[in-house]
């Protein structure tokens, strides 16, 4: 008798799971429609590896690749993103004289929801899950300004103001947008995810452990601090 | 004997293209000079790049200022272009890119920077 009320169980657990993931790769599936159907892919591209070679080729794209969006962005940014997009990057995408007009399209609640289950798919092999996690340390931060002057090209929030250069995508609110291990493979890995990109090469100048505290450091970033 | 020869010359031919190019892209000095140095010192080189904001500590080198520019001897800009700021006692604003350009490259914007300042 227990022993049919465990297999009983097991196999209603069996069938939730299955119409679990039944729901995921829907998800998935109708949001890579929505993708293509809104001709998204006119300025990112979905299909990794990295395809740009030369300067021409970063200059020519409109907007960044996806192809490893899964591993990028934090669980849940993108679909409250799409649906208010506000400009990440104070300029027009690599451009030095124009500014982010922050027209991108902007999604209903449900395709957000199902292009962003699309996009949280692309994972990148080059990403190790839950290596590094969001901490502040006085190294780390010493890294970041003095060392390697980040805020030269990324806004950042010094106290209440909001300083820095505009070419780079804003770090104001990084931590809230970025998973903590995408950080630190961006930084070692360069030529992985962006072969070509106007943000200096620090392998050989900051060392493996640095590049850990620097993205644990960057993940810490939050625009608003919570209330308590 | 030929067979030898042959696969072991195209390895060495692709080792010395590799070598020749190593990381670069095959870009210009003034392709170089617009994707990197411009976004501080901007696209004509007066320092006005989109980073040169009010927020910033210091303002970047003006490279059309022929008399500052004249201060510099070619190994400092290389130097400065190499190991950025800190290494040469400025600030660290300026960022390294030892790493991220060739020598030769380095070289050819050395050459770009004369060019600028006409100095």
């Amino acid at each position: 008798m227990k022993e049919r009320g465990l297999v009983l169980w097991g196999f209603i657990f069996m069938l939730c799971m299955l119409a679990y993931s039944g729901r995921v790769d829907a998800g998935v599936a109708e949001g890579k429609k929505i993708f293509e159907s809104k001709k998204c892919n006119d300025c990112h591209y979905t299909q990794g590896p990295a395809r740009e070679k030369t300067i021409k080729d970063q200059l020519s794209k409109k907007g960044p690749e996806l192809w490893y969006a899964g591993s990028k962005f934090k669980e849940g940014f993108l679909e409250k993103w799409l649906q208010d997009p506000k400009p990440i990057r104070p300029m027009k995408y690599y451009s030095l004289t124009e500014k982010n007009k922050g027209d991108h399209p902007k999604l209903s609640g449900k395709d957000a929801k199902e292009v962003a289950a699309f996009l949280m798919s692309l994972k990148s092999k080059d990403v190790k899950a839950g290596v590094i996690k969001a901490k502040k340390s006085a190294r780390a931060r010493i890294v970041f300004e003095k060392k390697l002057a980040c805020y030269g090209c990324h806004l950042v929030k010094k106290g209440r103001k909001i300083v820095g250069g505009l070419t780079g995508p804003s770090l104001v609110d990084a931590g809230e947008r970025l998973n903590p291990d995408w950080i630190y493979a961006y930084l070692v890995k360069p030529k992985v995810f962006k072969p070509v990109k106007d943000m200096p090469v620090y392998v050989g100048i900051v060392g493996d452990k640095e590049m850990k505290m620097l993205a644990s450091y960057i993940a810490t970033f939050k625009q608003k601090k919570k209330k308590k | 004997m030929i067979k030898r020869v042959i696969p072991l010359g195209a390895i060495f031919f692709f080792f010395v293209l590799v070598m020749l190019n190593g990381y670069a892209f095959g870009a210009s000095a003034e392709e170089n000079y617009q994707f990197y140095c411009a976004q501080c010192h901007g696209v004509k080189g007066k320092g006005d790049g989109p980073n040169a904001t009010e927020t910033q500590p210091v303002s970047p080198r003006d490279h059309t200022n022929t008399k500052e520019m004249k201060k510099l001897t070619d190994e400092d800009i290389i130097n400065v272009i190499k190991s950025g700021g800190a290494a040469t006692s400025k600030s660290t604003l300026m960022p390294p890119f030892g790493k991220t350009l060739t020598e030769k490259e380095i070289q050819e914007l050395k050459d770009y920077l004369r060019k600028l300042c006409k100095c």
